[in-house]
């Protein structure tokens, strides 16, 4: 009989305490919350150190980004890639380091070098890309670089990339029009010769 | 009493048609028709306010829209109505081996046995659809009209889950009507009366006359009709009938769309009815707590609404809360600690209520 209303007694304390842990975390559901709004917040961005106290090691390996005004299509970073993820086209320039209006083609990089060839084609196909970073070494104008980390007055940090489409991660570089236009005007340059 | 006021109303407006018989048919629909929208509208309220109950107590956000394009709205207040209307547009499917007819009439028996017991609450002093003067005996004899369409639905699903979930409510609903019967008793024995407005009517004078505060037994009487008809309702930690662990979905499993969707609503409108009825008989209704303050008609369903409101929100707490009992566990508390904890209530209101004279 003592057992019976023991038990009857435990079953109401032991009820109420649980109720009482519930009710504390439905008043400060604000606080303990742990979902994240995604689109509008984000996880902290990641800071990457592999060790070594220098810059150019401890780059976060975001995503590729290229300056064109800056690149002279030396084909560097082409020739560097393993996996082959990067497609240049280049064509003569028609004078060198002069700038082309109608191509918005800039003759001159930030370095000072005069270009001597237009870029028609600069596609990174990030989906193959394996993020290992050659690429940005070779590079004598330093115009292809990783996004963020110590690049970020560059370029801000841009890690998440997904899309509909597998075709939509191929990132054309160039400017649009740049093929078209430089043999509308190479043409039109021959018929005035 | 409002199907009379209306009627009256009516034929006095359209004297010397000679169409009573169709007014008579409008002053009834009427209410009803009211009635069914407050119950839309009220599920759809507290179907949000228990996705956010049981986000928080979880420490999620529960339903949120934000920023542009197709979202839930503000505080996804949206997501019920998005519920609705899913669905409202699925597809109706009745299993090929199913007992059609039965299987169809179930999920609209449940929802004429909700809606009946609405007929009876007072919502204010002047508003109440019927009076009766069996209003107590009646919800508690029309909410046993359940039990027969959960059986129904579990037969007439043709499906094993389906039958075991039916048998299990039928036992838990037969059952815990004792309990919550035995412990009404106590309020009619104090009252004198079945009538639900004279009950409230008893409890005239602020909070202190309330009979959950009229003598020590009573609260105990209160807590064991409070749990009897959380398990009359099916809600978790009683929702054994449809644990999801055992019965995939007990007696709904076989159900979609439009035929869940009144289950579920009238789970909900269930779930309104013993609060109200709690609310009424120990709360004291639609009386305003502090003597002689906000004691208007308007106040009246305020605090009608607030103390069901109440209720309901303590039985969404107790839901997010206590894990789910076993069938054994279930019939233990009913028959072995309710029954006799109720039958020795009775006898101590009755002593109590002699020696106070």
């Amino acid at each position: 009989m003592i057992k019976y209303f023991k038990d009857i007694w435990e079953t109401i304390a032991t009820i109420l305490g649980g109720m009482g842990i519930t009710f504390i975390h439905l008043i400060r559901a604000r606080n303990d919350n742990v979902t994240l709004q995604y689109p509008e917040e984000r996880w902290p961005r990641p800071e990457r150190n592999i060790g070594f106290d220098h810059n150019n090691y401890n780059v976060i390996r975001t995503r590729l980004h290229v300056d064109m005004d800056d690149c002279i299509g030396c084909l560097k970073c082409e020739r560097a890639c393993p996996v082959d993820c990067i497609k240049i086209e280049t064509e003569k320039a028609p004078a060198r380091g002069e700038d082309i209006k109608d191509i918005n083609h800039v003759g001159i990089t930030t370095n000072g070098t005069r270009k001597a060839m237009v870029v028609t084609r600069f596609d990174i196909d990030m989906s193959e890309c394996c993020y290992c970073n050659l690429c940005t070494y070779p590079c004598p104008e330093e115009c292809i670089f990783m996004t963020g980390g110590p690049n970020a007055k560059k370029h801000p940090i841009d890690y998440e990339f997904s899309e509909p489409d597998r075709s939509d991660l191929i990132y054309m570089f160039a400017k649009p029009g740049t093929k078209d236009g430089l043999e509308a005007l190479t043409s039109k340059e021959e018929v005035k010769a | 009493m409002t199907v009379d006021l209306i009627f009256n109303t009516l034929s006095q407006f359209f004297s010397g048609f000679g169409i009573d018989g169709p007014l008579l048919l409008i002053a009834m629909l009427l209410p009803c028709a009211l009635l069914f929208g407050f119950i839309t509208i009220y599920a759809l309220v507290v179907i949000y306010t228990e996705l956010k109950v049981s986000s928080f107590i979880q420490d999620k956000v529960g339903p949120m829209g934000q920023g542009v394009g197709l979202h839930a709205g503000k505080w996804g207040l949206l997501q019920p109505i998005a519920d609705a209307l899913k669905l409202l547009s699925k597809e109706d499917i009745i299993p090929s081996s199913a007992n059609s007819p039965l299987f169809i009439l179930a999920p609209f028996m449940i929802f004429v046995g909700a809606f009946i017991s609405f007929v009876a609450l007072p919502f204010s002093s002047s508003i109440i659809i019927s009076d009766l003067n069996i209003g107590i005996f009646y919800i508690l004899g029309v909410g046993s009209i359940a039990v027969i369409s959960l059986i129904l639905a579990g037969w007439a699903s043709n499906n094993k889950w389906s039958l075991y979930g039916g048998m299990r409510s039928a036992a838990q609903i037969v059952s815990y009507e004792i309990p919550a019967g035995i412990s009404l008793v106590v309020v009619v024995m104090l009252a004198g009366t079945l009538n639900m407005q004279e009950i409230i009517h008893y409890q005239k004078g602020g909070i202190s006359n309330w009979i959950l505060f009229d003598n020590p037994f009573v609260p105990i009487a209160f807590v064991i009709y409070f749990i009897s008809a959380l398990a009359e309702t099916n809600r978790t930690p009683f929702d054994l009938p449809e644990s999801e662990s055992e019965l995939v979905a007990g007696f709904v499993t076989e159900y979609s769309g439009m035929r869940y969707a009144f289950f579920f609503l009238s789970e909900y409108a269930n779930m309104f009815v013993v609060s109200a009825v709690a609310a009424t008989g120990f709360l004291g209704g639609w009386q305003s707590p502090f003597d002689g303050y906000l004691d208007s008609p308007f106040w009246g369903v305020f605090w009608m609404m607030s103390k069901t409101a109440f209720l309901i929100f303590i039985m969404i707490w107790i839901r997010w809360t206590v894990p789910r009992l076993r069938v054994d566990q279930l019939m233990n508390v009913c028959w072995k600690v309710f029954l006799p904890i109720g039958l020795f209530n009775i006898f101590g209101v009755a002593i109590w209520t002699i020696m106070r004279g």
